[in-house]
């Protein structure tokens, strides 16, 4: 019954593998960014803007951890506190110092990329098991010194009262501005992402997850390559702790635990391991799925946990990486009518 | 010119040992065939030179550099390319992208030079694209440059291994057993190839169980066994060598 639900599912969605040719690949993308402008105009209400929000922030951490996770193949349970390091230097820097949202933006990135640059070196010699266990200690460690760090954290209850975002005097203060402040990071770094992975070093963090002697054989560093990774992958999750601090305006240590943690390993899991748009679809889906579930209270973490199982079972190689070969097939599938029709005349 | 020198090389590992007071040398342009019977310690030189293992005691140079020690990436980026005994190609990725992969210290380009895609990030990737053509043709498979690596054949896998390896540029290419798993025909072509990279300058050093092929390519043939090294001589001495007739026969006799 189980493969036979599959191959009911591999009848309607086309195998997400076919080598796809680069105009539909640029067509698909307008198409993801027209939605991405237009949401706002169809759904024109708070709760939607946000949910998109928050969305658009988990998005950054989910891209950022899937080029670790999903290319690299490395595991880490300890990328909140990455988000956790963004968020406090942002929260600190602009209510304690003074500074401006774009510096602190700028400084949550590099006290980020700092950490795990001191983290990674030792850690990310271990492999599988012990890096997951490794990073999650990470995380713990972190939550702890953020409890006990008061004058500086402010404890438990964390910081209140963070300005929001603004830069060149233009304030982020309503939730749809905020929508595309947010959604507007996320295409810059997803640009960046795509150029990194079709790039050499793209293709050293492929050759490190499939095969680390060949890796080694070919003459890539494997150690820098996955330090270099986990620092780019920190940075993005210092960046989107910064936007949280600034949207939310507030930091405080039950938002950056374990759960978010596993909350981002799930989003690139699901939207699918070695995509970028993956992730972003999974990131969408679970913080809307969150968003429905928390209706039920006490039900919420179970249903989820159902839902999460159902989607491994009829999506084994991830939601996004489906959803965006058929939206690629429907457009090649639109060219080739129109096409045909124009020769027909 | 001795391209690369093996001094007096030991391994032992908790006790057992595996390779013997073993001194080797590889002429610069020749291809150097090093057989022996199973567990004669083929494998174990090999993970020595390449770096992947450190020997227990001796030395040894390529091109007159000391590289005992050294980490395997850094081998490599001295000249060293390798294939390997089980197949490593990278699945995850297209053929292409496995030859371009091999380019990896011969483009330009960090991080973040490639995150924001610098002009001359560009510029690097479109000739490494028409140079990993060019090496596919000559292996016979630029026809499935755009195939996943996964899904090439055994012995198409074993080419694209050797065109990764290629790919660097190598000035010493240890091949570890390529003709294993292979058919006859598919022997005879790699044969071929193995020619003529020689002939372009390329030295090669061939661990093969293959004997015929070795036999046929190598110009000069090393014997292991029981991690020593019994015989370093031309393909006829070798198979005259009454210590390695005694050798192979002490095998096929149980």
């Amino acid at each position: 019954m189980y493969t036979g639900g599959l191959w009911l599912i591999s009848l309607i969605l086309p195998d997400p593998h076919l080598p796809y040719r680069k105009e539909l690949i640029k067509k698909r993308d307008f198409l993801y960014l027209g939605a991405l402008l237009l949401l706002p105009l169809i759904f024109p209400n708070p709760h939607f803007y946000y949910v998109m929000v928050l969305a658009g922030i988990y998005a950054v951490l989910s891209v950022g951890l899937s080029l670790f996770l999903g290319y690299a193949g490395q595991i880490s349970l300890g990328h909140a506190a990455f988000f956790g390091i963004g968020a406090y230097t942002t929260a600190i820097l602009t209510t304690q110092y003074g500074v401006t949202s774009v510096g602190a933006f700028g400084m949550a990135a590099a006290a980020a990329t700092a950490a795990a640059y001191l983290i990674g070196k030792p850690i990310l010699k271990l492999k599988g098991y012990f890096l997951a266990l490794a990073t999650l200690g990470f995380g713990e460690i972190f939550l702890v010194m953020v409890r006990e760090a008061r004058g500086l954290t402010g404890g438990v209850s964390g910081i209140f009262g963070v300005p929001w975002f603004s830069a060149a005097g233009f304030t982020f203060d309503t939730s749809l501005k905020q929508y595309y402040l947010v959604w507007g990071v996320l295409i810059g770094l997803v640009l960046f992402a795509k150029n990194l992975v079709r790039s050499k070093m793209g293709r050293a963090l492929l050759a490190v997850a499939a095969s680390e002697d060949a890796a080694a054989s070919v003459g890539i560093n494997v150690a820098r390559v996955k330090l270099g990774v986990f620092v780019i992958s920190a940075a993005f999750a210092g960046l989107a702790g910064s936007l949280f601090a600034g949207v939310m305006s507030t930091a405080s240590p039950d938002a950056f635990g374990l759960g978010l943690s596993v909350l981002i390993v799930m989003m690139v899991i699901i939207g699918g391991m070695g995509t970028l748009y993956g992730p972003i679809f999974a990131a969408i889906f679970l913080t809307w799925l969150m968003d429905v579930l928390g209706g039920y209270q006490e039900y919420s973490l179970p249903l989820f946990g159902v839902v999460f199982i159902l989607l491994l079972i009829f999506f084994p190689d991830g939601v996004g990486t489906r959803l965006n070969a058929r939206l690629i097939y429907l457009i090649s599938y639109w060219g080739r009518k129109r096409r045909r029709e124009r020769v027909d005349r | 010119m001795s391209l690369l020198v093996l001094d007096t090389i030991s391994k032992s590992y908790d006790g057992v040992r595996a390779l013997n007071r073993v001194s080797l040398t590889v002429r610069a342009g020749t291809i150097k065939g090093l057989i022996g019977p199973n567990g004669a310690g083929k494998t174990t030189l090999f993970h020595l030179i390449s770096g992947m293992e450190s020997p227990s005691s001796g030395t040894i140079s390529f091109r007159g550099v000391d590289i005992t020690g050294k980490a395997p990436h850094e081998i490599a980026a001295l000249g060293v390319g390798r294939t390997f005994q089980t197949i490593q190609t990278w699945g995850n990725m297209t053929v292409v992208e496995n030859i371009l992969a091999g380019m990896h210290t011969r483009i330009r380009g960090n991080f973040l030079s490639c995150g924001f895609w610098l002009p001359w990030i560009h510029k690097g990737e479109k000739g490494a694209l028409q140079e990993a053509k060019r090496i596919l043709e000559f292996l016979g498979l630029l026809g499935r440059w755009k195939w996943s690596a996964s899904q090439l054949s055994f012995g198409q896998q074993k080419m694209l291994e050797l065109g990764r390896a290629l790919a660097m540029r190598p000035k010493l290419l240890l091949l570890d057993e390529p003709a294993a798993g292979l058919t006859p025909a598919e022997v005879k072509k790699l044969s071929e190839k193995v020619c003529q990279l020689r002939d372009q300058g390329i030295t090669i050093l061939v661990v093969e169980h293959h004997l015929g092929m070795v036999m046929d390519v190598a110009d000069d043939i090393a014997v292991l066994h029981n991690g020593e090294l019994i015989a370093d001589d031309t393909p006829e001495a070798v198979k005259k060598n009454p210590r390695v007739i005694e050798a192979y026969l002490t095998i096929a006799g149980g």
